[in-house]
């Protein structure tokens, strides 16, 4: 942990940052966990609480952008304290479009309340823990400087691209061998899609962590073969 | 720590210097590339002006004030032998201090001072000196219709630049800076950096400073002094995202306890 800054306030602003950045991605990953919800268990009303909640999570990610651009204005700040607001300003990004994938999964959870239920959407549940579980492990890289736990990241993350390439191939199948749910498998296809997403986000937060703590850039795969002595 | 390249125009090896009992320099190692700027910053009392003025014996004028241990070479030369004439080492090492010191004379004798005493009488040499000086210094187009003028008459940073002028006109290897813009407002500071970027192709240059902006915007290389040790010399860009050393950090950061 790194001594208190000469200026209180500019300990108060970092501190800021981090905690906006912490209740960003709780935010995020909350909406990510209700939107696969109110897909399995058909619930609409949860669907839709997860598409307005969606504009919060913009407003955290505006709110972060100014924190972190009033810092580099007052502060000027260098080495650690500039890569904690650099990474921070990125990771909300990474963050914002998780919650879109949110919202997409809720607005598609919406349309399977309206007919009969299909078993396949429980192959959804383990594709969405994989994903989580990337996601969690990525804030807690950032929340607790784990620069090992972030860069674990991208070879977990080939996991969840083979989970969405069988889950696809599976529901490209049944569209063929079954009548009338094309659109419903599509949507399927489509939620897992989502998922691998958030996974790929979850890995650049955790490249962001890594930066953060060792000023690596795991970028890349050219960057990633380099040694990283992590 | 990056590769320095071969035959510095300073090298300072295991170098103890004292004021008297007090030890003010403990077993400095450093190489000054030629014709980079090289930033000296560390907390007040940290001997970071005290190796600066070892450069060009400036501390022989201090009483008790000595080199102790180990040896400074400057293009080769150990400045300390007995062969070595501190006034021509001054003359190849030009300074300029923290406030602007201009001679209450001219514009034109503040330039022309150091070549006259060196020997040159010709009228026609110290002119073209004098121009070539000043416009190394980018101070001719501001003051060119007004050589005769006291240098008083200038504003702080066009004296300090006016400083460097005089600097140059010996043409001097180095050029030490000791906190050359502390007196100075932004414009004029930015004026000033301006040229100690431009002086790097003809000189090398060494600069103390407590703004650490200031010696990321200017400087290729940064030692970090603290309590008499030079704690961490790297490149800039690196001391400044991500020094090794956690005492570089916490000074650089503000967390210095």
């Amino acid at each position: 942990m790194h001594s208190p800054h000469i200026l209180r306030d500019y300990d108060q602003a970092i501190g800021a940052l981090r905690a906006e950045v912490l209740a960003m991605a709780a935010h995020a990953r909350h909406n990510l966990e209700r939107a696969i919800r109110a897909l399995l268990e058909r619930n609409a009303e949860l669907a839709n609480a997860v598409i307005a909640d969606d504009d919060e999570v913009d407003e955290r990610e505006r709110s972060i952008d100014k924190l972190g651009m009033d810092i580099l204005v007052r502060f000027h700040p260098v080495a650690t304290d500039l890569r904690l607001v650099v990474s921070s300003m990125k990771i909300s990004m990474n963050l914002e479009r998780i919650s879109d994938h949110a919202t997409n999964i809720a607005k598609r959870a919406k349309k399977f309340t309206d007919c009969r239920e299909l078993t396949e959407v429980n192959l959804i549940e383990p594709i969405y823990t994989l994903a989580d579980q990337l996601l969690r492990d990525a804030i807690s890289a950032y929340s607790d400087r784990d620069a090992k736990l972030g860069a674990s990241l991208h070879a977990r993350d080939k996991d969840l691209d083979r989970m969405h390439m069988d889950a696809t191939d599976t529901f490209g199948q049944r569209i063929e061998q079954t009548e009338g749910r094309s659109a419903d498998y599509l949507h399927l296809i489509l939620i897992v899609r989502s998922l691998e997403r958030v996974g790929d986000l979850a890995t650049n937060i955790g490249e962001d962590a890594v930066f953060l703590e060792v000023a690596r850039d795991l970028r890349h795969a050219s960057n990633r073969e380099v040694d990283t002595g992590i | 720590m990056s590769e320095l390249p071969n035959n510095p125009a300073i090298e300072v090896r295991d170098v103890d210097f004292s004021y008297g009992k007090s030890i003010a320099l403990k077993n400095i190692n450093l190489s000054v590339a030629r014709n980079e700027i090289t930033a000296f910053i560390g907390p007040s009392g940290c001997g970071k002006s005290t190796l600066l003025r070892c450069f060009n014996r400036m501390n022989d004028f201090i009483p008790g004030a000595r080199v102790s241990k180990g040896g400074i070479w400057i293009e080769g030369t150990e400045i300390h032998g007995p062969d070595v004439d501190g006034v021509e080492l001054r003359r190849r090492i030009g300074m300029v201090f923290q406030k602007s010191n201009p001679f209450p004379r001219s514009i034109y004798e503040n330039v022309s001072y150091g070549p006259r005493i060196l020997g040159e009488k010709n009228k026609e040499v110290l002119d073209a000196i004098v121009e070539k000086s000043l416009r190394g210094a980018a101070l001719w187009d501001e003051v060119k219709d007004r050589l005769s003028g006291s240098a008083y008459g200038l504003s702080g940073g066009q004296q300090q630049r006016l400083c460097i002028a005089r600097t140059i006109a010996v043409d001097p290897a180095i050029i030490l800076m000791d906190e050359p813009c502390s007196a100075l407002d932004p414009i004029a500071t930015a004026r000033v950096e301006e040229l100690i970027l431009e002086l790097k192709k003809n000189y090398t240059i060494v600069i103390v400073t407590h703004n650490m902006q200031q010696a990321t915007r200017v400087s290729d290389r940064t030692a970090f002094f603290y309590l008499g040790e030079l704690v961490e010399y790297d490149e800039t860009g690196i001391i400044f995202s991500n020094p090794t050393q956690k005492r570089t950090e916490d000074y650089i950061t503000g967390r210095f306890g």
